[in-house]
């Protein structure tokens, strides 16, 4: 309850801050959308030239492109921590954080939170209408609930693997590079793993399982047998990353050592 | 009640060391040297409840890491710290609701919107009831004058104004505690009155332990009963702040302009049996070291004017500044007390 209310507060803030700044704020959401409309013509160009992609059609791939948007906006909105070394670690504004009641990583969270970003999602829900719409799949009437079953697992999954990320900053002065490296990994999980050879196959789905924040999960939409048992996976694995990051995080924060001053 | 009580505090730092050159730079690659730099080596105090305290040391003596210690941001490398009987890093989030800090190099409020906005979010995240803090932001505004403040961005504060605004954050919830690590830095004359003013008024009527770090010697003299000064992590002294003027102080100084040349031997004549320092480096002037307690200055002066021709005289106090700064020069409290005294 109490996170909530000062989640409400700090996203009135947000939008406070951002009435000032209003162009600045049009521009952000339009470039955020015209990269992953590039994303999306990329696929349509790879289609042009092929009818399948290890199996699965233009339309397929589509709507897993258009469910990965889904769980990428919200968790961009909500872990917008790209310089946290830089910022929190580095000029020490840490100190401040750890100085407030609230568990300091929700506080860096609700600092740095960008609903812009929310958009991307609603782009992926049309695109994932689109496609479902030219596939002819049945739509249950469970399907919603699991949807976002999946999202939040989908979600969970890149929080937990970007907080570990993050938290490095504690125990090394300049992990730079990682992020870079995470951000092309990441890119691999949305097309479908049996393409890949089995080493990535096994990366992508144990150790930075980002096939969990696109091809697993809507793979069960598309009524693709092979891997219903992965996708139910998707809030477990979810979980396990999480609060692994969790731990992680919660250690370095004891290893914090603050800016001199 | 003992507000803050720490037991052989210490705190170590890992640095790496780099090598020098570029040959060195690809060694540091591959096998790194670190050094164990102690900022704070095994400290004891204890201050009790209500009272303002004044922390001072160089650049480096360990104050900010004892401060951070305190305030549960870092986690020490043994020893006790308690403070309002909770254990700082362990409990952080219930224990902060208690206390206030201000970093005066650091801001905390947000950048782009109103003072009275960035008030409001720190009153839900502190979880203080309207009511309280209606009342108690009434309050504040009236003694920090805050008036006309309230509704600008931070960003087209002064300095002075915004150093106001970060004191009144940082006092929102009422704290019992409240630790300002050099509050009055790069403030003019007038906003340092003000804000000693107000920390004074504070602390008498809510009863405020107040902690403070300062380079500015004369926020210690108007504010702190009691000093604790640091020294490469180690204390070096602890007591009242009139104590130690009276043990270290070089006592009162009296310069003479005379009217004709004098010299050394006449004036050590005039004050046989009194315990005073002589030092002339001009025939016409001289200046005379008077101990506190020991000799009485105007017993000094009369033996001097009632003998001699005087066109002018001036009488200087010592001030905190140079004690201080003699201590650091010897490293130790007490052996710049027996090289006075010598």
């Amino acid at each position: 309850m109490y996170y909530a209310t000062i989640f409400w507060d700090y996203t009135k803030t947000y939008m406070k801050t951002r009435m000032t700044y209003r162009a600045d704020f049009i521009i952000e959401v339009l470039t955020n959308l015209a990269f992953q409309l590039m994303n999306l013509l990329f696929i349509i160009v790879v289609f042009q030239h092929t009818s399948f992609l290890g199996g699965w059609s233009r339309e397929e791939i589509i709507f897993i492109y258009g469910y990965f948007m889904l769980p990428y906006g919200v968790f961009m909105t909500f872990f917008n921590l790209w310089d946290f070394t830089e910022r929190y670690i580095v000029k020490g504004e840490m100190d401040r954080i750890l100085t407030r009641p609230a568990y300091n990583l929700v506080q860096l969270m609700l600092e740095n939170m960008n609903p812009s970003s929310l958009f991307g999602s609603l782009t992926g829900m049309l695109i994932m209408g689109y496609a479902w719409l030219q596939l002819d799949v049945t739509l249950q009437w469970y399907d919603p609930f699991v949807l976002l079953l999946f999202v939040a697992g989908s979600v969970m999954v890149y929080g937990g693997i970007y907080i570990s990320i993050t938290a490095l900053s504690f125990f090394s002065d300049a992990p730079t590079g990682i992020h870079a490296l995470m951000w092309n990994i990441q890119n691999y999980g949305r097309y479908p793993v049996n393409i890949y050879n089995k080493v990535i196959r096994f990366v992508l789905t144990w150790i930075l399982p980002f096939a969990f924040v696109g091809i697993y999960p809507s793979a069960f939409f598309l009524d693709k047998e092979v891997t219903t048992l992965f996708s139910f996976l998707t809030p477990v694995v979810g979980l396990a990353f999480l609060t692994m990051g969790i731990l992680i995080w919660n250690f370095g924060v004891r290893k914090y050592r603050g800016a001199g001053s | 009640m003992l507000a803050i009580e720490v037991e052989n505090l210490r705190k170590e730092f890992r640095v790496q060391q780099n090598r020098e050159g570029l040959k060195g730079a690809f060694r540091d690659l591959f096998k790194r040297r670190y050094n164990h730099v102690t900022a704070v080596e095994n400290i004891n105090f204890q201050i009790p409840k209500g009272e303002i305290c004044g922390y001072i040391g160089e650049n480096g003596a360990g104050k900010s890491t004892t401060i951070k210690m305190l305030t549960g941001i870092l986690v020490p490398t043994s020893g006790k710290v308690v403070v309002n009987g909770y254990v700082p890093f362990q409990e952080r989030e219930k224990y902060v609701k208690e206390i206030g800090v201000v970093f005066g190099q650091r801001s905390q409020l947000w950048w782009d919107i109103a003072v009275i906005e960035s008030f409001q979010l720190l009153r839900k995240v502190y979880r203080v009831p309207e009511q309280d803090f209606k009342k108690r932001m009434d309050e504040l505004v009236e003694r920090l004058h805050l008036q006309e403040v309230l509704h600008r961005p931070v960003r087209k504060l002064s300095l002075g104004q915004r150093m106001r605004c970060e004191l009144a954050a940082s006092l929102l919830h009422n704290p019992s505690i409240v630790f300002l690590d050099e509050p009055t830095i790069g403030l003019d004359i007038v906003v340092k009155t003000e804000i000693r003013q107000f920390l004074k008024e504070m602390n008498k009527k809510y009863e405020t332990t107040i902690l403070l770090t300062t380079h500015d010697l004369q926020d210690i003299e108007a504010l702190c009963s009691r000093v604790v000064m640091l020294d490469e992590g180690k204390i070096i002294y602890d007591g009242d702040l009139e104590q130690l003027k009276q043990r270290w102080g070089k006592g009162k100084e009296i310069v003479f302009h005379f009217a004709e040349a004098v010299n050394m031997q006449t004036l050590q004549q005039l004050t046989q049996g009194m315990e005073v320092k002589w030092q002339q480096d001009h025939p016409y002037e001289a200046k005379v070291w008077v101990p506190f307690e020991q000799e009485n200055v105007s017993e000094v002066m009369r033996s001097v004017v009632s003998e001699l021709n005087i066109n002018d005289m001036k009488i200087i106090e010592t001030n905190t500044d140079d004690i201080v700064r003699e201590i650091y020069k010897s490293g130790s409290a007490e052996t710049a007390g027996e090289n006075h005294h010598a």
